[in-house]
C-alpha cells in the first residue's frame, strides 16, 4: 500500500502532497459547514458568508492545481490515500483479516 | 455532495466521522524516580467539529464571542461621515493607550475630517481614539526614541478639557499643518522644541555626533559585540544599549590617550574597528557603519583637551 507520486519533480510531488492534504482538509470543513448549517444556528448573513468563503476557497485549489498542472497527480494521490484508510479501515473493522494475513 | 465510490471508505469520510463524533484524550502521568514523583504532565485534548463541541457544551462562549466580532467588524469597515463631513486626509498612524494599566500603541488609521480628528482600526473595527476640531488646544510635535534606536516624531493633542493624547502617523509635519489650517479655534503649535530634545536626550549639551555604535563589550566569559546608541557629547562619549536602563560605557573626553582604527572583524561589515585607548579603564573597541567618522570625531575631541603643560 505504498503511496507512489508519479512526478517528474520532487518539487511537484511535494506541491501535490501539499495541496492534496489541504484538500482533505477543504473537505473536512465543507462537510462541517454542511452540519452546522443544517443545525439551524447560524444567521442568513452568516450562511452567506460561510457559502462565499468555501466557494471561494474551492475555486482557490482548484486555480493552483491547474496552474501547477498536478491536478491528474493530486487526484491520484488522493485515491492513493482512500485506498489507505480503506486497507486499514477494512482490517480494524474485521479481525478476520489479520489471520488472512498472518496465513500468507 | 459528489458522489462516493460505496461502499469503499474514503480518507474524508474517516476524517468526517472522527470530527462528528468527536475525540477526546485525558491523559495523567507522573514520571518518578525510587519512588520520588519528579514529573508531572497533565494533558486534555479534544478535536470535534464545531457542531459536536457545541452539543456537548464546550467552547460555547467562544463560538458567540467569534460570530458576534465578525458581526461588528463586517459591514462597514470605514469611518461613517457625519451628513456635510468633509474627509481631509488619512493616513497610517496609531494612538498611545495610558489607562493607568498599560501603556501601549494600537496601530490603526488617523482620520481628518473638517470637524474630528479619529484614529480608528478596521480590523477589528474600533475608535481608538477620537476629538472635534472645536476642542482641540495645542498640537505639539515631541521626538521619541524607538527601541531600534531611532528619531520619531509624535503629535501631542492637547483638548480645551487638559486632556492629552499622543499620536503617531506617517507625515507629522504635515498632519500638524493641515489640523493648524483646519482647526476653527485658535491653535498652539510650534515646531520641534529643541531644548525638550536636548532635555529628554541627558546631559552634556549637544551632541557632536549621535547614531548607531558597536561596542565589544568585555564579559566573563569573553568580549562580545554589542549594538546600540552612541552619543558624542564635548564632555563624554556615552554608549548606551537599547536593553540596558543606563549607559554600559561611560568615556569622558580628558580619560581619551589615542584614537585609532585598525583593521578587525566588523559586525557593521566594514573591516575595520575603532580602538580608543583610556587612561583609566584600557583600551576599548568600538566600530560602526562609518567608524572613520567617529574615530575624527573622537579624535577631534582630544586634541581639544587642553594639555596640562601647555
Amino acid at each position: 500500500m505504498a503511496i507512489t507520486v508519479d512526478e517528474k519533480s520532487l518539487k511537484q510531488g511535494v506541491l501535490s502532497l501539499v495541496v492534496t492534504l489541504v484538500e482533505v482538509i477543504q473537505e473536512a470543513l465543507e462537510r462541517q459547514a454542511l452540519r452546522r448549517m443544517n443545525g439551524g444556528d447560524l444567521t442568513e448573513e452568516e450562511l452567506e458568508r460561510l457559502g462565499d468563503a468555501l466557494l471561494e476557497l474551492d475555486e482557490a485549489v482548484e486555480e493552483i492545481k491547474s496552474d501547477h498542472g498536478i491536478t491528474d497527480s493530486v487526484a491520484d494521490l488522493h485515491r492513493g490515500l482512500d485506498e489507505v484508510v480503506d486497507d486499514v479501515v477494512d482490517k480494524l473493522v474485521n479481525p478476520a483479516r489479520w489471520a488472512e494475513e498472518a496465513r500468507r | 455532495m459528489k458522489p462516493t465510490r460505496d461502499p469503499r471508505v474514503t480518507l474524508d469520510d474517516l476524517v468526517e466521522v472522527l470530527l462528528n463524533k468527536g475525540a477526546v484524550l485525558h491523559l495523567d502521568l507522573i514520571v518518578s524516580v525510587a519512588d520520588i514523583p519528579l514529573i508531572g504532565v497533565s494533558l486534555r485534548a479534544a478535536i470535534a467539529g464545531m457542531e459536536t463541541m457545541l452539543e456537548y457544551g464546550m467552547l460555547r462562549r467562544w463560538d458567540e464571542d467569534t460570530r458576534a466580532w465578525a458581526e461588528r467588524s463586517t459591514g462597514h469597515r470605514d469611518l461613517e461621515p457625519r451628513a456635510g463631513e468633509r474627509h481631509i486626509v488619512h493616513m497610517r498612524g496609531g494612538h498611545l493607550l495610558e489607562d493607568g494599566f498599560q501603556t501601549t500603541w494600537r496601530p490603526g488609521t488617523v482620520h481628518l475630517t473638517d470637524r474630528r480628528l479619529v484614529v480608528m482600526r478596521r480590523e477589528p473595527r474600533e475608535v481608538l481614539w477620537e476629538t472635534e476640531l472645536a476642542a482641540v488646544r495645542t498640537v505639539r510635535p515631541e521626538t521619541e526614541r524607538s527601541v531600534g534606536g531611532e528619531q520619531r516624531t509624535r503629535l501631542r493633542v492637547v483638548l480645551a478639557d487638559g486632556r492629552e493624547a499622543l499620536l503617531s502617523c506617517t507625515e507629522p509635519e504635515r498632519l500638524r499643518a493641515l489640523l493648524a489650517s483646519t482647526c476653527p479655534g485658535p491653535l498652539e503649535t510650534s515646531p520641534a522644541d529643541p531644548e525638550r530634545q536636548d532635555g529628554e536626550a541627558g546631559d552634556g549639551g549637544p551632541a557632536v555626533l549621535e547614531g548607531h555604535l558597536w561596542y565589544h563589550e568585555p564579559r566573563r566569559d569573553g568580549p562580545l559585540w554589542r549594538g546600540g546608541q552612541g552619543r558624542l557629547t564635548p564632555e563624554a562619549l556615552v554608549w548606551k544599549s537599547p536593553l540596558d536602563a543606563r549607559p554600559a560605557l561611560v568615556l569622558p573626553s580628558d580619560d581619551i590617550t589615542a584614537v585609532r582604527t585598525e583593521p578587525g572583524r566588523s559586525p557593521a561589515g566594514g573591516g575595520r574597528v575603532i580602538t580608543v585607548e583610556t587612561a583609566s579603564q584600557g583600551p576599548v573597541t568600538l566600530t560602526a557603519d562609518e567608524p572613520g567618522r567617529w574615530a575624527g570625531a573622537l579624535d577631534s575631541l582630544r586634541t581639544a583637551v587642553p594639555l596640562p603643560s601647555a
